[in-house]
């Protein structure tokens, strides 16, 4: 079954001159997750809004759990839940307060939402914050709040839009256990992030968008097969001739007096020998997802010529 | 989830305890900032006509403190809007807008619950208390009514901005410029359909014909009953079907 079935959807808001999203067709598998990627303003919260029944698309159909969500909203928000971007909870209220209540106005029973609440609340380690009010915690906790609204509900599908953003590195683990148990229960997952270790652990399947349009999808396996290499060597760049380095493969600026370089393994003892001989410091790792947008992107490649073997 | 037909009210009580009787409960001083305010003009009113217009000013502060608390649930739905995005979260459920509109509107009435409890009271001291059934549906009208315009206008605010000055402006005219705090007999005769047209023109009459001020002999109360119930049907109706709950 699919959890999100989209084809031929646009969007062009009111105000705009450029569509937001453009003729984007793709399908969501029910009770896998499946993340959109995209730099700021590349068109995944309009996408999300739009399959959350939030936004009206300009053209095109969208089927949520075999729904239509223009003309049957109803029926598909009583299986969905969100993370908003940039929420916030209710200063006024505690953890306990959202989620208790929230979990009763979608319909569950008094001693249902109770139980639920602590487990969810527990999970996101937010259990010993419960009777403190919103304003009296930090950005992070406030943020766990509206991911345990979401995730402690009976819904089917979860549309998470950056639902980490904030958070520090314990508490986003905290949520991907939750977002992993979620999954494992038999939900569905559309998630937005701008975290690519985020994404490559929780993905089944990735979609990256640029400018509304989908630019490249996949496994995490199929999307590293952009990048023809397999190693990446970071090397501070200093005096060092980026003809020469060429030479090893494909050469991304990243910045910060870096190249990056994607090679084969074969190259790896010639290189660290040139940094070494050149008293530079140099980093060896396995090509990541991070690599894989940045080089998709285009952001900085000097050359994508294929490495020499 | 439990299908039950009850489930709307319990999320209309829901809503309401969540925005109202909890921050209430931890911001009690609230409670006293919203009851001050609608007593500001009866109080200018008393003093300046040395008790004379009492009963325009009771009516006319009862009638616009409705106003108040409709339009403000406009204020708090485009806050919680654009500030919290709470409405996408609700959009995103099984909450109805009209059940979203009446949770915060009923919310917003518990903020003014003092104020409207002494000004009923009044009306009702000037009056009898036979008049109470008839009080209690003047009150519950005009709350009903603008509370539907003021979640309608708000649906249309993208900015906070925006919403606080539509609303200010929309407030002067129903509760300012017509005969809500004067007497219908001090309008010009070309300017009194244009009165009858507004809805809290009708109310402040109802108010004040309950507490025994001679009405305009071209009105009666079955007729304000007619308008007001005309108008409050037509804007649950515009909340209902014009309302952006989802966006376009």
């Amino acid at each position: 079954m699919l959890a999100i079935d989209a084809i031929g959807v646009t969007k062009v808001y009111r105000s705009a001159s450029q569509p937001a999203i453009k003729d984007i067709s793709l399908r969501v598998e029910a009770g896998k997750i499946f993340t959109l990627l995209g730099r700021n303003g590349a068109g995944k919260t309009t996408f999300v809004r739009m399959c959350a029944t939030q936004l009206l698309p300009t053209s095109g159909t969208i089927s949520v759990l075999g729904y239509d969500a223009v003309r049957q909203a109803k029926h598909v928000r009583d299986l969905i839940s969100i993370v908003p971007q940039e929420g916030r909870p209710l200063r006024a209220l505690t953890p306990w307060d959202h989620v208790y209540n929230w979990l009763q106005i979608r319909g569950d029973s008094k001693s249902a939402a109770r139980d639920k609440t602590e487990v969810m609340l527990r999970k996101l380690e937010i259990y010993g914050a419960r009777d403190s009010p919103a304003m009296n915690l930090s950005g992070g906790m406030k943020q766990k709040i509206l991911v345990a609204m979401a995730m402690a509900t009976d819904a089917q599908l979860l549309f998470l839009d950056e639902p980490t953003i904030g958070l520090d590195p314990v508490s986003r683990r905290q949520v991907w256990t939750a977002i992993k148990d979620w999954k494992s229960k038999g939900g569905s997952i559309l998630l937005t992030t701008h975290y690519m270790d985020e994404a490559e652990m929780l993905s089944d399947y990735i979609v990256i968008i640029d400018k509304g349009m989908i630019i490249a999808q996949g496994t995490i396996q199929e999307l590293r097969k952009v990048i023809p290499q397999n190693i990446r060597v970071d090397i501070a760049r200093d005096t060092l001739d980026v003809d020469t380095l060429k030479s090893y493969g494909s050469v991304v600026d990243t910045g910060a007096g870096m190249l990056r370089i994607f090679t084969f393994e074969s190259a790896v003892r010639e290189l660290s020998d040139l940094a070494l001989r050149h008293n530079l410091s140099f980093t060896v790792s396995s090509v990541t997802l991070d690599d894989v947008f940045v080089y998709i992107m285009g952001n900085g490649i000097i050359d994508d010529q294929n490495a020499r073997d | 989830m439990p299908e039950t037909s009850l489930l709307p009210v319990r999320q209309v009580l829901l809503i309401a305890y969540m925005t109202g009787v909890l921050w209430l409960r931890r911001n009690p001083m609230s409670l006293v900032f919203t009851a001050i305010s609608p007593f500001s003009l009866l109080f200018v009113l008393f003093v300046v006509s040395g008790g004379q217009y009492i009963h325009f000013a009771v009516a006319g502060s009862l009638v616009m403190a409705l106003v108040g608390y409709g339009l403000a649930l406009g204020q708090d739905i485009s806050f919680y809007k654009t500030e919290y995005k709470v409405q996408d979260v609700f959009v995103a459920s099984p909450v109805s807008p009209l059940t979203y509109m009446v949770g915060l509107a009923l919310s917003e009435l518990l903020f003014g619950l003092p104020a409207l409890l002494v000004l009923a009271t009044l009306v009702v001291y000037f009056g009898s208390v036979f008049s109470i059934p008839l009080l209690v549906a003047t009150i519950l009208l005009i709350w009903g009514a603008m509370s539907a315009l003021g979640f309608f206008l708000s649906s249309h605010m993208l900015h906070m901005r925006n919403a606080t000055q539509v609303i200010s402006f929309v407030n002067v005219i129903l509760a300012v410029l017509p005969p809500v705090f004067y007497s219908m007999d001090v309008m010009p005769d070309v300017l009194r359909p244009l009165a009858y047209a507004v809805p809290t023109t009708h109310a402040s009459l109802m108010l004040q014909d309950i507490m025994g001020i001679p009405t305009p002999a071209d009105w009666s109360l079955e007729f304000g009953f007619a308008i007001q119930i005309a108008y409050l049907l037509a804007f649950i109706t515009l909340a209902k079907t014009k309302a952006l709950w989802r966006e376009n």
